[in-house]
């Protein structure tokens, strides 16, 4: 009997403290992260992240060679598909058990930034081993909010086109340029396409998530739009520019009929596998699903030679659980990204580098390029990365008001205009709400 | 002295040192999460920041004019009437036809409960190329009947039926082996003698086996209901709610809100609870009102 | 025992003209499975998905089980079910046995009580389930994976119908020759409720193995302690999915299931032959 009363007890304690938990600070902490206070003897720090296959491996040589050289600081990873990190993390700080350093997708920055015991990396950034100005701009501004740098970039990826040069030829059409304009590429998607062969010229994730809307972007910002006001506060995506932009692809899917509509997000890497689509965007984690395939890469096309694309970078957070272990993560995740290491992994899993002096590097970027058939072009559209989704805590609303309003004018169910009008008065008001 | 002794061999004592380890771990795993729950949904919370602001009966007061939750509750309620009778019904089907001894009963058996054991992810997958507007299965097949081609899972009209079918497969052989089980309780002499009278086996079945089943049928369409308007994985997966947000049911936008959206600056957290328990409160309803009516039809051997 | 002689119009049983479509129907998951996880990498980018073998690369198997944790995996993940199904036997028999026959003050609130924790969806209690175990210092290792699990309510709610089924006079009889509850339950129930018991352990089992949620957020450090469906998601990144060996990992972690159903199967459909309940 006793023992079960013991259980009671803990449980109305337990639950006791979930309810006071709501008098502590909540932000970000201002560790003495660029002094030289390091950890008291060794530690072991643990490390969520998401690789699998060969840049899980490429990781783990990296760890064995960092904790052979440092055996007082030793790291342990542990694996986490990146798509459950954040919930994963949510519970473990509502636990009070937060990793030592995790993984994340650049896009849950602002949700982060309120978690109690997250690093600010402000400070840290300035040590000259970081050499922070040396990362790519898109990925320096995707690890900053509010001023604030809480990440540290592990990881970037932009769109380009990708498209299966057997059935250019068979078409007779000539393969994508770098002065392409979206006319161009309409056109190639409709010569493509053959309904008796079940063949599309283009592909197009139609889940309504942020992949939807990231892909949408890039058109709408270059053809001059964008997505929020100067001052974040309300949608601009549903002007003329925005909705020209629109009406290209809805152009292709209603009137053409040459887009593979990928309601699931899923099937276009085994059609395009298959040959039964000719050109996709996308970015060069998909590369290797396509065995298969001739494939070539080249830049997205551009409306009026403004060919810029966007970039989708992921970051390390590192959180304070005392003792030391905050400075020996950053010294740690300092090594991780220097431009040896990320010169190692990517010639390892066709990563993209993302520091200046290595993407400059022209002999690397030569035997990246030879490795990697097609990344190349990847590395070098990094240069055409100008500008970052915001970084603000009512981004995932907007996108997904705009993510349905994509959806619904590419299925015709309304037209470009109405679809994003409707889209921005959601979007205001998510903004207004979170204030 | 001699109450105590009565008190101690009495029916409650021993109902109590019965159901107690049980008790007390549901209560503790249990009972006790349900309340803390419940508290944040009287909250405004973020889940990643520790704050934390009383703000009464708000998030409550907030469903009633929020469009996506009528939305998910319609489309949780269509779900959930599509779901049960279907999914009931076609494993009494099943588990009559598995109940005899027929070649290959037992790798019928085993085939049939093997999509219990699928993960969801695998079962997403064939589904997705099954019902492929272009390259599936379904398609074709239909289109030699002359029929379709259906969009499935890609239209809007269609793709809640589609989850529908999917999930019934999934759960066909859960519900059938809880009613073979329950076959097994139905006396055959019951059987024989009703066939010796000369009735066929449709109404020997319906007058003999139907109303020995009743318990275990009570428990299908309890846990059934139950889970059909608490369906989450199949649409995480899958539809991830969507075409256009016609599969977007109750718990689905519960998750998004309280870990896609209402982490950090906005606070969706208690909303979500809120949400979640009026969802409770209608289960509760429905249960109690399917126990009552089951007890009434019911006719429980004693 | 008479019988009317019945027209056959078919050499076999007109019911497998049924069951053989259905079955096909069930198995498709596991044929793509089977045949994916014999495929080359490259293979498995096709779509509409390949359902014939074309290559029977078996040493994907073995690359799953050498290239990663999968004995330590497998070995978590039965520590774990194991004593879930026993725990839930036992416990959900005795509670079940109250509920169904005992008359004692508060049956009817505490069953309600137990059924309403089914009503709330496991994500508004996923948080503070997690700190309640973190209060009992579980987390981390295998105690968090199967103490809060060790009774389950289904459980409770199944066997309590299955044991409102049993005609009352066998027990009625013996109490009135005097033997006490648990005895009852032991020797005349529980022989009499082998179907429901069966099933409940294969239900138990099935759930357990393959539960993912919770030991997702409850293993936070150690992935020694990663039970299968942990592992398998190792195979799973967030752009690329390795399909041969998530498919031939599934395979692995779907036979022990397999293979308790078709033991089980032997109690929850007895022999046709000795149905019923003889006193």
């Amino acid at each position: 009997m006793k023992r079960h009363h013991l259980l009671v007890i803990v449980a109305a304690l337990g639950l006791l403290a979930a309810c006071t938990g709501g008098d502590e600070d909540g932000g970000a902490s201002t560790g003495e992260t660029g002094a030289t206070s390091g950890p008291a003897g060794p530690v072991t720090l643990t490390m969520w992240h998401g690789y699998t296959d060969a840049e899980a491996a490429s990781l783990d040589a990296l760890l064995a060679e960092w904790n052979e050289a440092n055996p007082d600081i030793r790291i342990e990873p542990l694996f986490v598909n990146n798509d459950k990190a954040l919930q994963k993390l949510t519970v473990a700080l509502q636990g009070g058990e937060p990793p030592d350093i995790t993984y994340q997708y650049g896009s849950s920055l602002p949700q982060l930034a309120a978690a109690p015991g997250l690093v600010d990396l402000t400070a840290w950034t300035q040590q000259p081993e970081v050499n922070w100005e040396d990362f790519v701009q898109g990925a320096r501004d995707a690890a900053t909010f509010e001023g604030k740098v809480l990440g540290v970039p592990a990881l970037i990826d932009n769109l380009a086109v990708v498209y299966n040069k057997t059935l250019f030829d068979d078409a007779g059409l000539a393969y994508p340029n770098d002065q392409w304009t979206w006319d161009d590429f309409r056109a190639a998607a409709k010569a493509l396409t053959d309904p008796a062969e079940k063949r599309f010229g283009f592909s197009y994730p139609m889940d309504a998530s942020e992949d939807t809307v990231w892909h949408y972007h890039p058109l709408l910002w270059q053809n001059g739009g964008s997505i929020l006001t100067e001052d974040g506060s309300q949608a601009a995506f549903n002007s003329p520019e925005g909705v020209e932009a629109l009406e290209v692809l809805v152009g292709m899917a209603v009137e053409d009929g040459s887009v593979f509509l990928d309601m699931q997000n899923s099937p276009y890497t085994g059609l395009f596998n298959s040959g039964k689509i000719g050109m996709l965007v996308t970015g060069p984690w998909d590369l290797s699903s396509f065995p298969d395939v001739d494939y070539g890469v080249e830049i997205l096309p551009g409306f009026d030679g403004d060919h810029q694309t966007i970039a989708g970078p992921d970051m390390w957070c590192v959180f304070d659980n005392g003792g030391g272990r905050a400075q020996a993560a950053l010294e740690f995740i300092a090594w991780l990204t220097a431009a040896d290491q990320m010169k190692t992994d990517a010639l390892a899993t066709g990563h993209l580098p993302f520091r200046l002096s290595v993407i400059d590097d022209a002999a690397f970027i030569e035997g990246f390029g030879a490795a990697f058939p097609g990344v190349d072009v990847f590395a070098e559209n990094l240069a055409n990365v100008e500008q970052a989704r915001p970084v603000l805590a009512a981004y995932p609303q907007v996108s997904e008001a705009m993510g349905l309003a994509i959806v619904s004018a590419m299925l015709g169910e309304k037209d470009a205009q109405s679809a994003l009008d409707e889209a921005a008065a959601q979007a205001n008001d998510a903004l207004a709400l979170a204030g | 002295m001699d109450r105590f002794r009565r008190f101690l061999v009495s029916d409650h004592a021993a109902g109590w040192a019965f159901i107690l380890p049980s008790v007390v771990l549901i209560l503790v795993f249990g009972i006790a999460p349900i309340v803390w729950g419940l508290i944040l949904s009287f909250q405004e919370a973020g889940l990643i920041s520790p704050e934390r602001e009383w703000v009464g009966l708000d998030n409550y007061v907030r469903i009633a004019s929020d469009p996506k939750v009528r939305q998910a509750a319609i489309n949780t309620i269509y779900y959930t009437v599509l779901f049960v009778p279907t999914s009931i019904l076609a494993a009494l089907f099943v588990a009559q036809a598995l109940n005899r001894r027929i070649a290959f009963v037992r790798f019928y058996r085993l085939a049939v409960f093997i999509p219990v054991v699928t993960s969801t992810i695998a079962t997403g997958i064939m589904f997705l190329w099954l019902f492929d507007r272009n390259y599936g299965l379904a398609n074709w097949l239909l289109g030699k009947i002359g029929l379709g081609p259906f969009g499935f899972f890609e239209d809007p009209d269609q793709a809640m039926i589609a989850l529908v079918l999917m999930t019934v497969w999934g759960w066909l052989g859960f519900d059938t082996i809880i009613y073979l089980a329950a076959l097994q309780g139905v006396p055959q002499e019951l059987t024989e003698a009703a066939a010796i009278d000369g009735a066929g086996r449709w109404s020997s079945f319906w007058r003999v086996t139907w109303p020995m089943l009743g318990p275990a049928t009570l428990l299908l369409v309890v846990w059934s209901t139950i889970s059909a308007i608490q369906l989450f994985d199949e649409v995480f997966f899958v539809t991830k709610g969507g075409p256009l947000g016609r599969t977007s049911v109750v718990v689905f936008y519960v998750y998004r809100l309280a870990f896609e959206q209402g982490l950090g600056a906005l606070s969706l957290a208690g909303y979500a609870a809120a949400i979640a328990y009026v969802l409770f409160l209608v289960i509760l309803v429905l249960t109690l009102a399917q126990f009552w009516l089951g007890n009434r039809i019911i006719h429980y051997p004693s | 025992m008479v019988e009317r002689p019945r027209r056959r119009l078919l050499p076999f049983d007109p019911w497998h003209l049924f069951l053989a479509p259905l079955s096909l129907l069930m198995l498709l998951p596991m044929v793509w499975m089977v045949v994916t996880s014999l495929e080359t990498e490259a293979q498995t980018f096709h779509f509409p998905p390949i359902l014939w073998p074309g290559t029977l690369r078996f040493e994907n198997y073995l690359t799953v089980i050498r290239g990663s944790a999968f004995g330590t995996w497998f070995w978590n993940t039965t520590v774990v079910t194991v004593a879930i199904v026993l725990s839930n036997l036992v416990l959900c028999t005795l509670a079940s046995y109250a509920f169904a026959r005992i008359r004692f003050l508060g049956r009817g609130v505490v069953y309600l009580l137990l059924l309403a924790t089914l009503m709330v969806p496991i994500q508004v209690v996923l948080i503070p389930t997690f700190l309640i175990v973190k209060e009992l210092g579980l987390l981390d290792h295998l105690g968090a994976l199967i103490v809060p699990h060790l009774a389950s309510v289904f459980g409770i709610f199944m066997l309590t119908q299955f044991f409102r089924t049993l005609p009352v006079e066998l027990e009625e009889a013996a109490r009135i020759d005097g033997a006490s509850r648990l005895s009852i339950l032991l020797r005349i129930v529980v022989p009499l409720s082998l179907p429901a018991l069966a099933t409940l352990a294969v239900i138990q089992f099935m759930w357990t193995w393959n539960e993912f949620l919770w030991p997702l957020v409850t293993i936070l450090t150690n992935q020694d302690a990663f039970t299968l469906q942990l592992g398998l998601a190792t195979f799973q990144g967030s752009h690329q999915t390795q399909w041969h060996f998530v498919a031939a990992a599934n395979i692995m972690s779907m036979l022990p299931m397999l293979i308790l159903f078709l033991v089980a199967q032997r109690y929850f459909v007895r022999g046709i032959a000795t149905q019923g309940l003889k006193g």
